[in-house]
């Protein structure tokens, strides 16, 4: 046989073989990995293999309505998001026709516009794949040449605009121009720093005494003290009692702070079933005192009542995170927003079913089983791991799942632990190595030593996941990009707080002194608040911008 | 007797049946010769130095060069040989080297196997049935190198007609033609044929040489300059720095060039069409029954000139960026086989200067082989990454 022969024999059905082998994964299921054209952006590359979820237009679909499906699935995540910012250029603003002449430069009513996935090379910081100077577009000749109508802008070049601290595409609930003249003259710091939404949550759950020192590590030292300490809240007074014997109680509560009176329930029939430094850490938590017992996460199917048995037969092990969900809704939802849980997005596209793909390729049912089964996707972990995470992470926090316990450890729920310890534990980059030893580190301590009113520490958590109030409560914000990017994001629901405007858009327009965890004071001065002062006591200004 | 288009055929025929890599354009002016000797030899045509002339119309009883004589007489208009080297050399030379076959398959000297796999893409094969032909070939041409003794004419014939097309380094080892070229000057002067057709075989071996000299060498060199660009913009592909996007708003022509979708759409419809091009012309030179239209030479140059058109909508699709995944494989391929195509056209037809390199006229083979191999998952490839385009 000659090697004509062979490598003809062998390169043309392999070739087909390869193409079809390919062609089945992009149609019926398997592994993509090998599909993306380009790296995906940050966070985003959390979600690349669910295509789905930002491909959603039919199979050949024309450009325009593949844009428009895609531009749509944009919005499923990032709509409220946006809404909550007071988006200064939402898509409907370009709708009308009177729009068409910028809409030619950039056609705004798509993030596509501006947000290009897999194009490593254009994009830029926030995902921007358009140059920095992209205002130039519409804002440079005339009603809207802002030249022209601010002659404060007059010297200014474009590519500026967003990237001094003075403006943001969509963003700007800080930096418009009424909110810097109210908040001018402020002092940098308030006499009685206090974050008011963290005052009213911790008071009610930090333990007089607990403290943290120098390292992450030291700060679990505070928490088996919580148990002994009584919280000014109702539910928090509840003392957990001691697990009693299975044969003790015949019947078996289910979980739910809302739903259920748990103090009242029998503690933990099934308490048998844990280990006993698993119990401690529960008997010192939130949910030991709201008489959160084992089954509630541990069998969270088994009815109030059910024996023992029917509880050992329904006792999972490992709860997932849909269980903390029960309870804890507008945390898990907004967790599933952001960077460290957007694997759980309910936007976020299924595995797809081989049956499916199979029958539109005219294959339905008629290959075995097991064939079928070998098209399915490959399972997606639902939970992002540390390994993963393309910011600097150490290197022990590789193999880390994020879930619910990860940060707040399952059973002792701890969310002191969660506020610093557990970010400490995976992220290291200069900003958080610098947090330890800052002022707001020390703070932070006070606070938890009891030397400082509740809401006066600063701690990951109090600037990353804010605190808000929502319908008459205060919940930690989990979508961590809320406050994130740009970063003056945070002014309004973190740094207003305890600093003033000005101080707040000079310290975090100095990039430097980010990185330092704010150890000094600005090196940097953004003129806006005075730029708005000028133009509010002009009696001829045209009105807010 | 055979017929001096047999003999070259049988020289030229390794021992599966395949012809010897050698230049296509000189195989051609070679067939061509060799009828015109074989008809000068059987005192049916003359020459002068202004025009090639019928002298006998009555048929050799050989049907190659009875058609080919009665081609020559019916010519309206009087044309030198160098004429019908050239016009016999694209038109003919497929049915000579047919007619060749054929007669040497009726002769028994070769016998005519069908394509091995894959069937669509290769002709018959002929390989000897002994050997034994080739090898008496060989021999007398050895012979009459390496001795002094008074040659046959054919056999003097025959070895102008090879160094005329230059294929005598592709049958013997170098460094033995250059020992060997004081006699072959010799044997080229030899007045041992009668006046008559001793004017006419000489006036044919010059003008050949001539023919296949400059008509090789224009494209020959037209086809190594193509090759060399084509190797150095796919060298320049790898190695060079990427062009800057400018970071200022506006439609800059790399940015649409690279990044707009409606303009990657076209230049990746053209990279298709210029690759599907390329892919007929390769055909066309290696699978003679799917299209008999045009020249060798033509159908190479186009074949090249495809290739550098695609180095230069490459470059207009992808901005030499080597992607990611699946796209960075395409680019590999795409990359691999242009260079090794280049290599190859660079080998070819550079292949005086790699002789003089010492190099063996069967090196040529593995670049070329090179191609084929760096070729193959260039369609799968393609119609993937098409499908990724389409569905995603």
């Amino acid at each position: 046989m000659s090697w004509r022969t062979v490598f003809w024999g062998l390169c043309v059905p392999g070739a087909l073989i390869a193409t079809a082998f390919v062609a089945v994964r992009m149609v019926v299921g398997g592994d993509r990995g090998m599909l993306p054209i380009g790296e995906t952006t940050d966070a985003h590359h959390q979600i690349e293999m669910a295509c789905e979820t930002c491909h959603a237009a039919p199979a050949f679909a024309g450009a325009a309505a593949a844009v428009k499906a895609m531009n749509k699935t944009c919005r499923n995540c990032h709509e409220n998001e946006l809404r909550a910012a007071g988006d200064s250029h939402p898509g409907k603003l370009f709708r009308s026709p009177g729009m068409a002449v910028y809409r030619e430069r950039i056609d705004a009513r798509l993030c596509m516009a501006c947000h290009i996935e897999h194009r490593p090379e254009i994009t830029r910081a926030g995902a921007v794949t358009v140059a920095a100077d992209f205002c130039v577009a519409c804002h440079a000749e005339g009603e809207q040449d802002v030249r022209a109508i601010r002659p404060s802008h007059a010297d200014l070049t474009f590519d500026t605009c967003a990237s001094a601290g003075c403006h943001n595409y969509h963003d700007n609930s800080a930096l418009y121009e009424d909110f810097l003249v109210k908040h001018a003259g402020r002092p940098w710091v308030a006499p009685e720093p206090v974050h008011a939404r963290s005052a009213r949550d911790r008071a009610r759950e930090l333990p007089k005494g607990a403290a943290l020192t120098g390292t992450p590590a030291i700060a679990r030292s505070g928490i088996a003290k919580r148990p002994r300490q009584r919280s000014p809240f109702a539910w928090n007074n509840a003392v957990p009692r001691p697990p009693a014997a299975l044969d003790e109680a015949p019947a078996i509560p289910r979980g739910g702070i809302a739903k259920r009176p748990r103090q009242r329930s029998p503690v933990a029939s099934a308490a048998a079933l844990v280990e006993p430094a698993a119990l401690d850490d529960w008997a010192g938590s939130g949910h030991a005192a709201a008489g959160v017992d084992c089954v509630a996460c541990h069998a969270p199917d088994v009815v109030e009542g059910a024996p023992r048995a029917e509880v050992e037969a329904r006792w999972i092990e490992a709860p997932d995170t849909d269980v903390c969900e029960d309870c804890h809704k507008p945390e898990a939802k907004t967790f599933a927003r952001g960077r460290h849980g957007m694997r759980g997005h309910p936007s976020i596209a299924a595995p797809r079913d081989p049956g499916r793909g199979l029958e539109a390729i005219g294959l339905g049912g008629v290959l075995p089983g097991a064939v079928a089964a070998w098209f399915a996707d490959p399972p997606r972990p639902m939970r992002m791991t540390v390994a993963e995470a393309r910011l600097p992470m150490r290197a022990d926090a590789a193999p880390a799942s994020l879930d619910c316990g990860a940060c707040h450890r399952h059973h002792a729920v701890d969310t002191v632990r969660a506020a610093v310890e557990a970010c400490a534990s995976c992220h290291d980059d200069a900003h958080t190595r610098a947090w330890f030893g800052s002022a707001h580190h020390a703070l932070w301590q006070a606070e938890l030593a009891g030397e400082a009113p509740p809401g006066a520490g600063v701690s990951c958590a109090t600037c990353h996941m804010a605190r808000v109030g929502r319908r008459g409560k205060i919940v930690t914000n989990h979508n961590q990009n809320d406050v994130l990017r740009p970063n003056e994001k945070m002014i309004r629901p973190v740094c207003l707080d305890c600093h003033g405007l000005g101080f707040a858009i000079d310290a975090l327009a100095d990039a430097d002194l980010v990185a330092r965890n704010f150890r000094g004071k600005p090196s940097v001065h953004i003129e806006s608040i005075e730029w708005a002062l000028r133009r509010a006591s002009d009696p001829g200004r045209a009105g807010n911008e | 007797m055979l017929t001096f288009a047999e003999e070259l055929i049988l020289l030229l025929t390794d021992e599966d049946g395949a012809l010897l890599p050698i230049q296509k354009d000189a195989f051609e002016c070679a067939l061509a010769g060799a009828v015109l000797m074989d008809l000068a030899f059987a005192w049916r045509v003359d020459t002068d130095p202004r025009a090639l002339v019928v002298t006998d119309r009555t048929p050799t009883g050989n049907p190659a060069l009875d058609r080919i004589l009665e081609k020559i007489a019916v010519r309206a208009e009087t044309v030198d040989t160098r004429t019908w080297i050239r016009d016999l050399s694209i038109d003919e030379a497929d049915a000579i080297r047919e007619q060749a076959l054929a007669g040497l398959v009726e002769s028994g000297v070769l016998e005519q196997r069908s394509g091995t796999f894959p069937w669509a893409f290769r002709a018959p094969r002929h390989p000897a049935v002994d050997g034994e032909a080739a090898r008496a070939i060989r021999l007398r041409i050895g012979n009459v190198l390496h001795s002094d003794d008074v040659p046959d004419p054919r056999d003097v014939a025959l070895i102008a007609l090879l160094d005329a097309c230059d294929i005598l380094p592709d049958l013997f080892p170098v460094r033995e033609i250059e020992r060997c070229r004081p006699r072959i000057e010799q044997l080229r002067r030899m007045d041992l044929i009668g006046r008559e057709v001793a004017g006419a075989i000489a006036d044919i071996d010059r003008t050949l040489a001539l023919a296949v000299r400059s008509r090789s060498a224009r494209f020959r060199r037209l086809l190594l300059h193509l090759s060399v660009a084509g190797a150095l913009a796919a060298v320049a592909t790898l190695m060079a720095p990427r062009v800057p996007i400018p970071d200022r708003f506006g439609p800059t022509f790399f940015e649409l060039l690279w990044f707009d979708g409606a303009w990657q759409e076209w230049s990746g419809y053209g990279l298709l069409g210029f690759s599907g091009a390329g892919l007929v012309a390769a055909l066309r030179m290696k699978v003679r029954p799917v299209l008999r239209s045009g020249t060798s030479i033509r159908w190479r140059l186009a074949h090249v000139g495809f290739g550098l058109c695609c180095v230069l909508l490459l470059f207009g699709h992808t901005g030499f960026r080597l992607g990611a995944n699946l796209n960075a494989a395409l680019m590999v391929s795409y990359v691999a086989a242009l260079l090794s195509g280049a290599l190859a056209g660079i080998s070819t037809h550079g292949a005086s200067w790699l002789r003089s390199m010492g190099m063996a006229p069967r090196l040529r083979v593995v670049p070329m082989r090179l191609h084929v191999v760096a070729l193959f998952p260039l369609p799968a490839l393609l119609i993937i990454h098409v499908l990724v385009v389409y569905l995603y």
